[in-house]
């Protein structure tokens, strides 16, 4: 039941969205809002559609949530900490990106991750070297990215 | 004619041109055996780079050769360990994993490259006949038609890329949104940036389709933990496959076509071209009792629709710059960033590059095939990569590609944002194709509504080819919601 729930709350999250947008869109000339007005008023029915067949679905099949056939499989939770372990590692990269640069976080990343899920240390150590290589050869030789500054460069 | 198409060959054999598409059919085929990366996962990690070039003979060559070849190398999973390396080898499993278990793995993987060379090939020489039928409708056409056309593509993708026809006509909608954030041009309006500078330029659809794809990809296989089947032996009968392929011409020829024509239509992928092309082969073929038990023509059926779609999947694109689905759309977002212009220009002054497209399909499917001939035994390995070798270098490259779209550290916020939307879509089973297509297409939809009502009011609703196309929409809409309640009622029946 709580994933139908979930499901229902994601859908009304849509729906305030589109509403959001068309109350946004009044103000403006009709060349700018003419699309948004148009779908957007679409959009409102097709929500409120939508959640009345996500509440349907609750009464009649539980917690079962409608899979697109021609769509990969929904995601479901793995082992004990589900998808958070993966979304850890990525909000941790966001950080570390921020505070101590796109050259060093993203090696670093690649080296732990591979031997902290038991990779041996020759696939850590190459993969390393082939996102850096990339990184620097890429990046930083040929198209000459300018990398943010990181946070911790503000203090040293 | 004939010019055009000897230009686009010299062009496409180009050494640098030719580097390229040897280099997109490498990374087209590693997408392909390695389950968990998804083709518009590389595509969209492809954007940033391909963005930055100038010639477009080189993208081209680099992301025709990439899209057209990934479902050739993807046999190797779904017959070996009995995972789909794309989607467009799911039907592959059902009679090329019992053929490896049965000591035929190698029978089935050669007859499985030829198909899908043969295929290939097909899906260009229809993509090359239907030019000449393609130019005179498509420079017929103007503003309300473009409109209607532009709507049908968002709405058969949102209808068709899943069961669940409502999300993805939302998801459609949501996209065509996204597309009109920034400063409106034409008014001068700022729309839905509230007063941040970053907003004003748009959403970038790199940073949208990297969210939105690669990172959801990354999250499943993370959490998969990548605990790949133990594998089935290589096997025997490598030069009876090649045989079994001739020998079962007639069948490769239909379900080429089948390819060819799900390919045509906006929102089939090959995800759904392979089954059609399996379910056809089970139907229609005589002593069907092996079919599923290790039937080679259940693999030949699969393999070559599968890459006879890519050539229809160009002709909507190309003649009319709707995209038939995610892949094309992405393809089609590099195209215009580097100044090709999909529509009736790629049928006149480019046709050129029209061909280049062409040759590319052709080219691309002979390189791959060879490659995986010869180096099946190896490539076979590589399979078995376990996640945490593929994990962290594609998140790296999708921080990389996503900071590379605008070189503004909210780029990263914004992924992390569409990657969240991404992840939801994915859990609570909303297709994303549509929303992708929605963002791609938004901004044409915008001008050729506008350019409609302000040359012809509403008299724009009255023109022939509008009502046609306005009846083939509301059919498009109407008739999967009529056949899947049928479907269900015949299914209730059943089982009272």
């Amino acid at each position: 039941m709580v994933r139908g729930k979930e499901q229902i709350f994601f859908t009304a999250f849509i729906g305030l969205v589109i509403i959001g947008a068309l109350f946004v869109a009044t103000d403006w000339p009709v060349r700018a809002s003419i699309i948004i007005l148009l779908l957007g008023g679409v959009g409102v029915i097709l929500t409120g559609i939508q959640l009345a067949m996500d509440y349907k679905a609750i009464r009649t099949e539980g917690s079962q949530i409608t899979r697109p056939t021609f769509e990969v499989q929904a995601i479901e939770h793995q082992g004990r900490w589900g998808s958070l372990e993966i979304w850890a590692w990525l909000w941790g990269l966001f950080f570390a990106i921020h505070l101590i640069g796109f050259p060093i976080a993203l090696p670093v990343f690649v080296l732990l991750y591979v031997k902290l899920y038991g990779g041996s240390w020759l696939t850590a150590i190459i993969l390393t070297a082939v996102t850096g290589s990339f990184l620097y050869g890429i990046y930083d030789y040929f198209l000459s990215v300018p990398w943010p500054k990181p946070w911790l460069a503000y203090f040293f | 004619m004939f010019e055009a198409a000897l230009e686009g060959l010299v062009g496409v054999l180009q050494p640098e041109a030719f580097t390229f598409m040897c280099l997109g059919v490498l990374i087209g085929s590693l997408v392909g055996f390695l389950p968990g990366v998804g083709g518009p996962s590389t595509l969209a990690i492809m954007l940033p780079f391909v963005m930055t070039m100038k010639d477009p003979l080189l993208v081209i060559a680099l992301l025709v050769g990439m899209d057209a070849v990934g479902n050739t190398a993807s046999a190797f999973t779904s017959i070996l360990i009995s995972v789909p390396g794309s989607t467009g080898s799911q039907a592959t499993i059902l009679d090329g994993h019992p053929m490896a278990k049965n000591g035929e793995g190698a029978r089935a993987l050669s007859a499985s490259f030829v198909a899908s060379l043969l295929g290939g090939i097909f899906g260009a020489l229809v993509l090359f006949a239907s030019l000449p039928m393609l130019r005179p409708l498509v420079l017929s056409f103007s503003s309300p038609e473009f409109f209607i056309l532009t709507l049908w593509g968002v709405t058969m993708v949102g209808i068709l890329s899943g069961n669940a026809p409502v999300k993805g006509l939302l998801g459609g909608i949501l996209g065509v949104f996204i597309s009109t954030v920034g400063l409106d041009a034409k008014s001068g309006v700022e729309r839905f940036a509230f007063d941040i500078s970053y907003f004003w330029e748009g959403i970038d659809l790199v940073l949208v389709a990297l969210g939105i794809f690669a990172i959801p990809e990354v999250i499943d296989l993370a959490g998969r933990k990548g605990t790949i089947a133990k594998a089935e032996e290589f096997g025997r009968g490598y030069v009876q496959g090649i045989i079994d392929v001739f020998q079962n011409w007639w069948l490769l020829l239909r379900t080429s076509i089948i390819g060819v024509w799900v390919g045509f239509l906006p929102g089939l992928g090959s995800s759904v071209a392979d089954w059609f092309a399996y379910a056809h082969a089970v139907q229609t073929e005589k002593n069907r009792e092996n079919f599923g038990k290790g039937d080679v023509r259940g693999v030949i059926a699969s393999e070559g629709c599968n890459n006879a779609k890519e050539g229809g999947d160009y002709i909507p694109t190309l003649a009319f710059g709707i995209p038939g689905g995610t892949s094309s759309a992405l393809v089609l977002t590099a195209f215009i960033a580097v100044g090709i212009k999909p529509g009736p220009d790629m049928l006149t002054s480019q046709l050129n590059l029209t061909f280049a497209v062409i040759w590319t399909l052709v080219i691309a499917n002979i390189i791959a095939t060879a490659i995986c001939m010869i180096f099946a035994k190896p490539i076979a390995k590589i399979c078995f990569m376990p996640f945490y070798a593929i994990v962290p270098p594609v998140v790296a490259f999708v921080f990389i590609g996503a900071f590379a779209a605008n070189f503004h550290s909210y780029d990263l916020l914004g992924l992390m944002a569409f990657s969240t939307l991404g992840f939801f879509m994915r859990r609570y089973g909303w297709p994303r194709a549509p929303l992708v297509l929605g963002m791609v297409l938004g901004d044409k939809m915008e001008l050729y509504l506008w350019l409609s009502y302000t040359r012809y009011g509403l008299e724009w609703l009255t023109r022939p080819m509008v009502i046609v196309l306005i009846l083939l929409l509301i059919a498009s809409i109407v008739y999967p919601i009529l056949t899947s309640r049928a479907r269900a009622a015949g299914r209730s029946i059943a089982e009272a």
